[in-house]
């Protein structure tokens, strides 16, 4: 048993070593993104995203004469996991600057971590207000919150005439989050909230809730969860005879593979995203959008991915570019740096205002925010 | 109303496929006396014989179903062989663990092999649902509950009428004295875990294309078996089956009208109150196997 | 012989955070220490007791659940309009309090569920705790459901005269596991070799039989549950106070699973069984997180419990004191597992 310790930290000096000696040539930006567990395909999509950027920065030359090397690592969708992870990546490998950790409750199991060794960390994906409201200076954060959204939305809700709105949300920071910012600022412009039903994160039967918003009185449903169960809920909707409005919220729609899913189903329902992979020229920044999209159809990987995957792309950038600005790769400075960075991502400049309580306060950027909709088995933007 | 009407057209589609599943696992825990936590795995087998057959090899959605049944029943017969009949007489304790480890296993090689990203199968229905008055219900979930409904008759069938089914009834009352009447009980094991099995892949095979395929799917799946199990008393195919409504029932009304988080909660919380109040289940009486 | 070994490893075991710098390893090792405590806890019931608890993962996470919200207070809304408030307390008492409910809970799941016995036991206590996960979930005012509790504070130490001493380096809680599991440890000998637990051992070899001589089989049973869960509750509010965030999904059924893994690989019904399993398979993910895919592992895992149950039915450290117990004739041959553990009565 002692044995085994001693073997342990024998391999463990070894990599240490090893690290140190390969840090020298390259610059780290650790990755951390569930590849396996529930999140694995997003994870997956996010990380190949982040790949391309590195690739392109590289080619480029890199950042302050060396290459950028991603570190990644597996949280498995699981916080403690993700927690174990950063510290791995951050007292290990050594790395700077993260990027992580997807969804609400992994990054937010990484935060006391990111204070502790006071690190930096890009966050691209996750919704809770939480993350950007609790005081952590370390977090930098470049999708939308759904208050964030909500705001963005509220343009739109007038020229859609709502009315009364049911919701159906994942029963989770990310769907009641959404559900209370929606709801406030809904109510503010007199639109009556109807039900808010939930769905547990690993449901597949939502036959039961569809039925109840099936005999509401609202002509307009709010959903919001991953794609999975969103291929759910149109399908049962749609057996159920369900006629009312759908918009579905939260950045995690992937229309394209919905309609391959769903089929007939997902006709007529719109979606709130944050890429229009399908219209490069209506992005904030076309070419690089349209980069991006040749790259990632020239690896292969499947076309509905890019919804998630301009995130790690984008996450990628934006660490890159505070590295650059700040001269040098240490987190200090990598860390002031990103506050005076502005780039164009690829939907919407990346700029980082603060958010939280004072003295302590996160970097939030804020992103565009469309409207689509499903007809025919195509996506097109709703025209109002 | 029309509210409640739809709940209960929703429980007698879903309630079909319980039963399967029920059926399957009364079946193996009542005769072989096995905690079977492998039922889940068997259901995501057989809904993944269904991708694998329609999307991938593009046949025909209805040869596609023998085909997972078959499937299910071989990968059945070679778990038993494999893993329980080396270890007959071993505890019970003992069996549960290795069906555990089992379970594990070819969960996480599901999860190698196909990924974590969903599947969806394509089903030959029309997407428009078939509506009568207040109540809307798709073919391909009518077609389900048919499928069911012709399974459990003749597994009814099978178990009844057969020289197969005396045997293994036979073997559920008293395994000694079946072997001394000349009854193979090796074989009455292995046959009863392939059927079991079978039945569980065919629930997966006909829910699957329902909802979507992925690797966990077959957790929630054996949590219900066992209730059903439990509350159809064991070996109770008949139980099993008013069980599997019952379970059915339960969801769509507890989720309809008291909250839907709780849904699946359903199905443990039936168990723990069938264990405190009425332990060998609800239909104390009838406690043979058909 | 026995205690020479057992004083070696508990030396080498304290030694570790003198020479082992690397942070991740020694979180790697408080946390395999953690899950230790509670498989050592599982072992009472599954191994000294008979009875297969798959829920015991919910007395763990319960036992993290009351320590977390003991030190961060709440406010929660009860039926008939009443706000119940709590302004937080120390973690000391969060972890006292884990302890009490923890066992409380053991208690009545002990009473409930003896009524039933072998695979029914086995499914009520996977659906207790699935339905103890359903409600952390789904109770959000009082657990934050999914957005977790964060930023729960790590456990003071109140030293009388020094003031406190708020554990916040991973030696400091490597050492504070460490003694929270001797005392585990210590506490589960103590009762094993106990009139008690000749009653439990009798109760698992033959349960008519113990009824007959007296034995009083729910009382045993529950007072096992009991104490099991309590330890369980310990662990978990250790575990609540390291790692400084818990979500519902430590309620998930492959925690149970992976404390089973431990206590039947290392041997139920040891002492140093859970220890050695828990040492392995909680370093193991560590040690292949390299090399093999996290799905490739858990189907190594898998593969690993069935050959052990077929292979090593009694575990390794039964079989590995079978192989060194010197040769014994008459009874005492027959079982020399349990002779071996006892320490007692070494026959000349």
């Amino acid at each position: 048993m002692t044995r085994a310790l001693g073997l342990v930290g024998t391999i463990a000096l070894a990599t240490a070593f090893v690290g140190g000696a390969v840090q020298a040539q390259t610059i780290k930006i650790g990755v951390n993104e569930p590849l396996t567990g529930a999140f694995a395909a997003s994870g997956t999509y996010v990380v190949n995203g982040a790949k391309i950027a590195a690739d392109e920065i590289n080619a480029k030359g890199g950042i302050l004469g060396k290459k950028i090397e991603l570190v990644i690592e597996d949280n498995k969708s699981n916080p403690t996991e993700a927690a174990a992870v950063a510290e791995k990546l951050i007292t290990s490998d050594k790395v700077p600057v993260l990027m992580g950790a997807w969804g609400s409750s992994l990054t937010l199991a990484v935060m006391p971590k990111l204070m502790e060794y006071e690190t930096p960390m890009v966050v691209e994906t996750s919704s809770s207000g939480k993350i950007t409201t609790t005081g952590n200076p370390f977090i930098f954060r470049i999708s939308p919150p759904s208050a964030v959204e909500a705001a963005a939305f509220k343009g739109i809700v007038d020229k859609l005439a709502l009315k009364k709105v049911d919701f159906l949300v994942i029963n989770n920071d990310w769907g009641r989050g959404t559900a209370e910012d929606f709801s406030k600022m809904m109510k503010d412009k007199g639109i009556t909230i109807g039900l808010v039903e939930t769905m547990d994160q690993g449901a597949q039967d939502m036959s039961a809730q569809l039925s109840k918003i099936k005999s509401s009185d609202s002509e307009t449903v709010i959903v919001t969860t991953a794609v999975d169960q969103l291929t759910l809920i149109f399908k049962q909707a749609a057996a159920l005879g369900l006629k009312k409005r759908i918009i579905t919220t939260g950045g995690s729609q992937n229309p394209d593979q919905i309609i391959a899913q769903a089929g007939a189903a997902a006709n007529g329902t719109m979606h709130l995203t944050t890429f229009l992979p399908w219209f490069p020229d209506k992005t904030p920044n076309p070419e690089a959008t349209n980069y991006f999209i040749t790259e990632w159809k020239k690896r292969g990987f499947e076309f509905a991915g890019c919804t998630e995957s301009f995130r790690g792309y984008d996450g990628i950038r934006t660490a890159a570019a505070a590295i650059e600005k700040a001269g040098k790769a240490e987190p200090a400075a990598i860390k002031a740096a990103l506050w005076d960075i502005n780039i164009k991502g690829l939907n919407g400049d990346i700029v980082f205002r603060k958010s939280g309580p004072e003295g302590k306060e996160s970097g939030q950027s804020q992103p565009n925010v469309y409207l689509i909709e499903i007809n025919d088995g195509k996506v097109g933007m709703k025209t109002l | 109303m029309s509210e409640f009407l739809q709940h209960l057209v929703n429980m007698l589609v879903l309630g079909g496929t319980y039963a399967l599943l029920g059926i399957g696992l009364t079946l193996i825990f009542g005769i072989m006396n096995v905690v079977n936590f492998t039922h889940g795995v068997l259901y995501t087998f057989g809904a993944y014989i269904m991708f694998i057959v329609v999307q991938q090899l593009g046949l025909n959605f209805f040869l596609a179903l023998p085909v997972a049944v078959l499937a299910g029943w071989l990968l059945g017969a070679a778990i038993e062989l494999t893993l329980l009949r080396p270890l007959r007489g071993s505890d019970i304790d003992t069996t549960m663990l290795v069906m555990i480890g089992a379970w594990i296993a070819m969960q996480s090689g599901a999860l190698w092999i196909w990924g974590g990203v969903a599947k969806s199968v394509a089903t030959p229905f029309p997407e428009a649902p078939l509506v009568l008055g207040p109540v809307s219900v798709s073919w391909l979930r009518l077609f389900v509950l048919a499928a069911a409904a012709m399974l459990i008759l003749v597994t009814y069938l099978l178990i009844n009428k057969t020289s197969l089914g005396r045997a293994m009834r036979a073997t559920f009352q008293d395994h000694d004295t079946a072997s001394l009447m000349g009854v193979n009980v090796d074989m009455i094991y292995t046959s009863t875990f392939a059927i079991g099995s079978s039945l569980a892949a065919a629930a997966g095979a006909l829910l699957g294309p329902v909802y979507v395929i992925f690797p966990q799917m077959g957790d929630l799946a054996a949590v219900k078996a066992f209730a059903i199990v439990i509350l159809g008393g064991l070996g109770n195919i008949t139980g099993a089956v008013i069980g599997g409504f019952i379970l059915a029932l339960a969801e769509e009304l507890g989720a309809g009208y008291v909250s839907s988080g709780y849904r699946d909660a359903m199905g443990f919380l039936i168990i723990i109150a069938v264990l405190i109040f009425r332990p060998t289940g609800l239909f104390a009486r009838a406690e043979r196997v058909g | 012989m026995r205690i020479i070994v057992t004083i070696l490893a508990v030396a080498a075991l304290a030694s570790v955070p003198l020479w082992l710098r690397d942070p991740y390893l020694l979180n790697a090792l408080i946390t395999t220490g953690i899950f230790v405590i509670g498989a050592m806890s599982l072992n009472l019931l599954l191994g000294f007791t008979g009875q297969l608890s798959l829920g015991h993962i919910a007395f763990f996470g319960i036992g993290a659940y009351v320590s977390a919200l003991t030190s961060l207070g709440f406010d929660i809304g009860l039926p008939g309009d009443v706000r119940l408030v709590h302004a937080p307390w120390p973690p000391i008492a969060g972890f006292v309090l884990a302890i009490l409910v923890a066992g409380l809970c053991g208690y009545f799941v002990g009473l409930l569920s003896f009524r039933v016995r072998g695979a029914y036991f086995v499914i009520v206590t996977i659906s207790f705790a699935e339905v103890v996960r359903l409600v952390a979930l789904n109770w959000v005012e009082l657990t934050q459901g999914p957005l977790a509790l964060t930023n729960i504070p790590s456990i003071a130490l109140p030293l009388p005269g020094f003031g406190e001493l708020t554990l916040r380096t991973k030696m400091q809680n490597y050492y504070l596991v460490l003694a929270v599991a001797l005392i585990a440890y210590l506490l589960i000998a103590r009762l094993v070799h106990s009139h008690f637990g000749r009653s439990m051992r009798g109760l698992m070899e033959n349960e008519t039989l113990a009824v007959s001589v007296g034995i009083d089989v729910t009382r045993t049973l529950t007072i096992a549950a009991v104490i099991s869960a309590a330890i369980a509750g310990a662990a978990g509010s250790l575990y609540a106070h390291y790692i400084r965030i818990i979500d519902p999904e430590v309620f998930a059924f492959i925690n149970t699973v992976t404390m089973v893994i431990m206590v039947i690989s290392g041997g139920k019904g040891s002492l140093a069984g859970p220890v050695v399993g828990g040492l392995i398979f909680g370093l193991l993910p560590v040690a292949l997180r390299p090399v093999m895919a996290p799905e490739a592992q858990w189907i190594a895992y898998g593969g690993v419990l069935i050959a052990i149950l077929f292979v090593l039915p009694r575990g390794i450290v039964p079989s590995l004191a079978q192989r060194f117990a010197p040769r014994r004739s008459g009874t005492a041959a027959l079982a020399p597992v349990a002779l071996a553990e006892t320490g007692a009565k070494e026959p000349a």
